[in-house]
């Protein structure tokens, strides 16, 4: 749709300033983000409730769509003249929430779907009738539940450790008690214990967008992060300390290992999106998948860890906001990266003198270009670039078998983290309406291995609104 | 007869005659006197002589003469007793031998015990593992030395208890068995339908099953609506659990929190010698946090006659909730009968070996570690004097209608809502057939959980 200027006297912001560029595959919009030139329908409760809104002209008869009365129509036999539907062009139609308090109640917030609009009614403000037999799920959409019904049960979570659960309760229990995630605080206090290493050995690269320079840790724990989990602790402690390397290089120590590195910013950029793992050149990275999306997850709350203490509550609560906004797919990589984003702005170009790290750092700044409002576009526009696309789908799609998206969206994903970041923002808000009106039920899918990926694959599933 | 030679690693000879050969033989070598030597291992038990009362002896009683054989038989019985319920040696044997204790009947004991002794083994059937343990406590009853082998298990469990090996036992325990995750179920949803819209949560742990319960209450807070409230979880350690352990699981909380993304503060409270010393300062309790009291298998625990004093003290740091899980058995009101006391302690933990028996495959570690931990309680209940301070380490069950009189004296009940028993019934489908949810009966409160149609965990909500 083109978002061009307000028209017909109905408020509504600009959703997106610029135009974008235009793509062969026509986009959905976001949800409740209307034409401008729509007709804002506002129905009430009862009637949005109602059934059987679409009545035939000729003989009365009750519809709940308008296709099944254009289909019952035809069975009339009407002449030719009265078939057509009245000449005057029917305007698009958006429908607002009649619930005051509702996001959607707002006409630039409308949603375009009669349909739409009376499933967000029911899922968000209406009672929850209809129940799962098997995890006891509730909701409030037939349609919902029965599409929850089909795969319940049949959902395989995965540990990071390996470990194959078919129920949802005993994999949460598990994933808090297991080793690996254990193996994260164990790393993170060990990077943070050796500040003063000199770089050692290989040198790894970590495409960081933006190679923060806060002094007290965070690089630290970034460093930590990209790292894929190996099975001995000399290999992760080993791996801790190249990886710190990179950043005691930007204070000026090491610079002979960072020396050592082969990368051109070229490499960097085809290396694509979000997946550290790969920068490493590991082999065991395209086996350790779900490593690199809990490293993803604690990189971002490495952000936290860093800043003081765990108890640092200034710094939870900060973060717990917007998470607590994001309801399905587990909060954190949604909207934590925010708080990445805004050091990533805060903190402008670290006084990097050294080649590698200068590389970096421009990565970042070609991502940087791209800010949220054309998200989309730089979207377009990085689709074609990412030429080893490929190569990551299997990392994240076979992790989580029912995300059947995340494979050929992911590749397309953006080649950075600034503008993936910067994406995740994004939906941080989106989130809640793309969940209502979305795939159905919305937060079944939710898992721990598939709150990264999916995540992940968000930013690049706005395209086509799955 | 269940008993298969194989399986019995005493070096017998199980049947028939030869038994009673040697039976003779040995009760003619043990005529003379030697002193109790209580820090013997059981194993060595044929050779340890017992002479408890005097130095009777008496000539073999036609009981004890008959073939081995009728003692094993089903229905048998020239005993001149009635026989047990069931037609299960072990059962039948072991109340024999309570009763002997209790009528002071020595060489009845003494003959029991050396029966049960070439019987019993940790490793084999349920009857056997039951034989054994049992045998443990009916010796150390018998001999007085219920306190001193308590506290060799106590440390002997501390020392082989790590973190590894208790969390893997207790998941693998919760995965193939709802004993654990029934409470933590149906006391999370009582605890989440209690604080909800609390933006503070305070939640008092004193439980037995190392914070197992907390993960997925962490989801469903982060998960469940728009505002995550900020968690604090103050875990009172009761005894044997090993500081390292709790360390390890404070760190594994908090990062699990983190992940959630729920605002979220660990503490633990140990080195307490009486849940009664609790006072809100000590487990820092604010002014407006909302406070949860969750207790699993932590009021048994407690000296049966501290127990008001510990209710009355949760009902002073002003919860909003109280959950209370305890195991159906009554060991409380018949902890001065001997008998009667004995024959609880042994339905209850038939019940358990034979559910652990169905659970867990054959050869399981876990299954056989889970058995071990029973060691001490039932010597505990059994063999141990109430009088001496054991630090709450009482292990005296009560039935849930007998802790329901305890609590209504300050707390009045809460029922579990329509969800949080669906929730629970969902999960009971989720295991193996057998496991059901039953409603208490009418003025009772609660939840119950039933293994064949026995009652065996009871699960309560209460408010002030």
């Amino acid at each position: 749709m083109a978002e061009e200027s307000i028209s017909n006297g109905f408020v509504m912001n600009p959703v997106s300033g610029s135009n974008p560029p235009v793509v062969a595959k026509k986009k959905r919009n976001l949800p409740g983000t209307p034409d401008p030139e729509a007709e804002v329908i506002s129905l009430s409760p009862k009637t949005l409730m109602a059934t059987n809104r679409f009545l035939c002209e000729i003989c009365g008869k009750g519809f709940q769509r308008d296709q099944n009365l254009q289909l019952h129509r035809r069975g009339h036999n009407l002449p030719w003249k009265l078939k057509q539907r009245s000449s005057k062009e029917v305007r698009k139609r958006v429908y607002v929430c009649p619930e005051k308090t509702c996001v959607h109640h707002h006409p630039s917030r409308a949603l375009g779907d009669l349909t739409g609009i009376k499933k967000h009614f029911y899922r968000k403000h209406g009672e929850k009738k209809w129940k799962c037999e098997k995890c006891s799920k509730r909701y409030a959409v037939q349609s919902d539940w029965k599409a929850h019904s089909k795969t319940c049960g049949t959902r395989e979570y995965k540990c990071d450790c390996g470990t194959l659960f078919s129920r949802r309760d005993s994999f949460i229990t598990h994933r808090a008690f297991c080793d690996a995630l254990a193996e994260e605080t164990a790393r993170l206090n060990a990077a943070s214990s050796m500040h003063s290493l000199a770089a050692a050995g290989n040198f790894n690269y970590q495409l960081m967008g933006n190679p923060l320079d806060t002094g007290n840790g965070m690089p630290q724990h970034f460093s930590t992060v990209f790292k894929p989990i190996s099975s001995c602790n000399d290999d992760a402690i080993d791996q801790t300390r190249r990886g710190f390397s990179l950043w005691m290089g930007q204070a000026s120590q090491g610079q002979d290992s960072i020396g050592k590195s082969t990368l051109t910013l070229q490499e960097i950029q085809q290396f694509g999106s979000l997946n550290p793992g790969s920068i490493y050149g590991d082999p065991m990275v395209s086996t350790s998948n779900p490593p690199a999306l809990d490293y993803q997850l604690n990189w971002v709350f490495g952000n936290k860890v860093s800043s003081g203490n765990a108890e640092d509550h200034q710094l939870t609560t900060s973060t717990s906001l917007p998470l607590s906004n994001v309801k399905e797919n587990g909060p954190q990589l949604v909207s934590v990266p925010s708080l990445f984003s805004t050091q990533h702005q805060s903190h402008q170009t670290p006084p990097f003198s050294m080649s590698a790290t200068a590389l970096l750092q421009k990565a970042a700044q070609i991502g940087a270009t791209s800010t949220d409002t054309s998200f989309l576009g730089s979207f377009g526009t990085k689709c074609s670039n990412s030429q080893d696309g490929n190569k990551y789908t299997d990392l994240y799609v076979s992790n989580t078998p029912t995300t059947t998206t995340l494979g050929s969206d992911l590749e397309n994903s953006a080649n950075d983290i600034s503008t993936l970041n910067q994406l995740q923002m994004y939906p941080a808000k989106r989130r809640r309406m793309q969940n209502e009106d979305g795939s159905g039920g919305g937060g079944e899918t939710r898992d721990f291995l598939g709150v990264g990926v999916q995540a992940l694959c968000h930013p690049s599933s706005i395209n086509g609104w799955t | 007869m269940k008993v298969s030679s194989a399986k019995v690693s005493k070096e017998s000879k199980v049947h028939g005659g030869h038994h009673k050969n040697s039976l003779h033989s040995k009760r003619r070598s043990h005529h003379s006197i030697l002193p109790l030597q209580p820090s013997d291992q059981l194993d060595q038990w044929s050779s340890v002589t017992v002479d408890m009362y005097s130095n009777h002896h008496q000539p073999q009683t036609s009981h004890t003469s008959t073939s081995r054989s009728s003692d094993y038989s089903a229905g048998g019985g020239n005993n001149g007793e009635p026989s047990g319920t069931g037609n299960k040696w072990a059962s039948r044997l072991l109340k024999e031998c309570a009763r002997a204790i209790s009528d002071k009947d020595s060489s009845k004991i003494h003959h029991l015990l050396w029966m049960l002794n070439e019987l019993a083994s940790p490793y084999g059937d349920c009857d056997q593992k039951l034989a054994s343990y049992f045998l443990q406590a009916l010796f150390c009853k018998a001999t007085e030395s219920g306190q001193r082998c308590f506290k060799t298990l106590i440390s002997v469990a501390e020392k082989s208890h790590s973190f590894d090996s208790a969390r893997k036992l207790i998941l693998k325990f919760q995965e193939v068995s709802p004993w654990t995750t029934f409470g933590h179920v149906a006391a999370n949803g009582a605890i989440l339908e209690a604080l909800d819209g609390e933006p503070k949560l305070h939640i008092i742990d004193i439980s037995n099953t190392l914070c197992t319960q907390w993960p997925t209450l962490l989801e469903a807070l982060a998960t469940r609506n728009d505002d995550t409230p900020h968690l604090k979880l103050t875990v009172v350690v009761t005894a044997n659990i090993v500081s390292s352990v709790m360390k390890e699981i404070s760190q594994r909380m908090e990062k699990f929190a983190r992940l959630m993304g729920v605002p979220f503060e660990f503490n633990v409270i140990s080195g307490l010698n009486h849940l009664g010393e609790l006072t809100k300062e000590a487990l820092g309790v604010l002014e407006d946090e909302a406070i949860a009291v969750n207790c699993i298998g932590a009021l048994r625990r407690v000296a049966v006659e501290e127990r008001a004093a510990v209710i009355q003290m949760f009902r002073s740091l002003g919860p909003k909730v109280v959950t209370v899980v305890e195991e159906e058995a009554d060991f409380s009101s018949t902890r001065y009968e001997f008998v009667k006391c004995f024959e609880e302690c042994l339905r209850f933990y038939t019940c358990y070996f034979e559910m652990l028996e169905e659970c867990f495959t054959a050869t399981s570690n876990e299954k056989l570690m889970l058995e071990r931990e029973c060691s001490r309680g039932i010597v505990r209940v059994l063999a141990c004097d109430d009088d001496q301070d054991n630090e709450g380490e009482c292990e005296r069950r009560e039935r849930g209608s007998q802790w329901s009189e305890r609590l209504k004296e300050a707390f009045s009940p809460v029922g579990f809502s329509d969800d949080v028993a669906d929730d629970v019934k969902a999960l009971l489908k989720r295991y193996r057939s057998g496991w059901e949810l039953a409603q208490p009966h009418q003025n009772e409160t609660g939840l119950y959980l039933t293994w064949k149609e026995e009652a065996v965990v009871w699960v309560s909500a209460w408010k002030p």
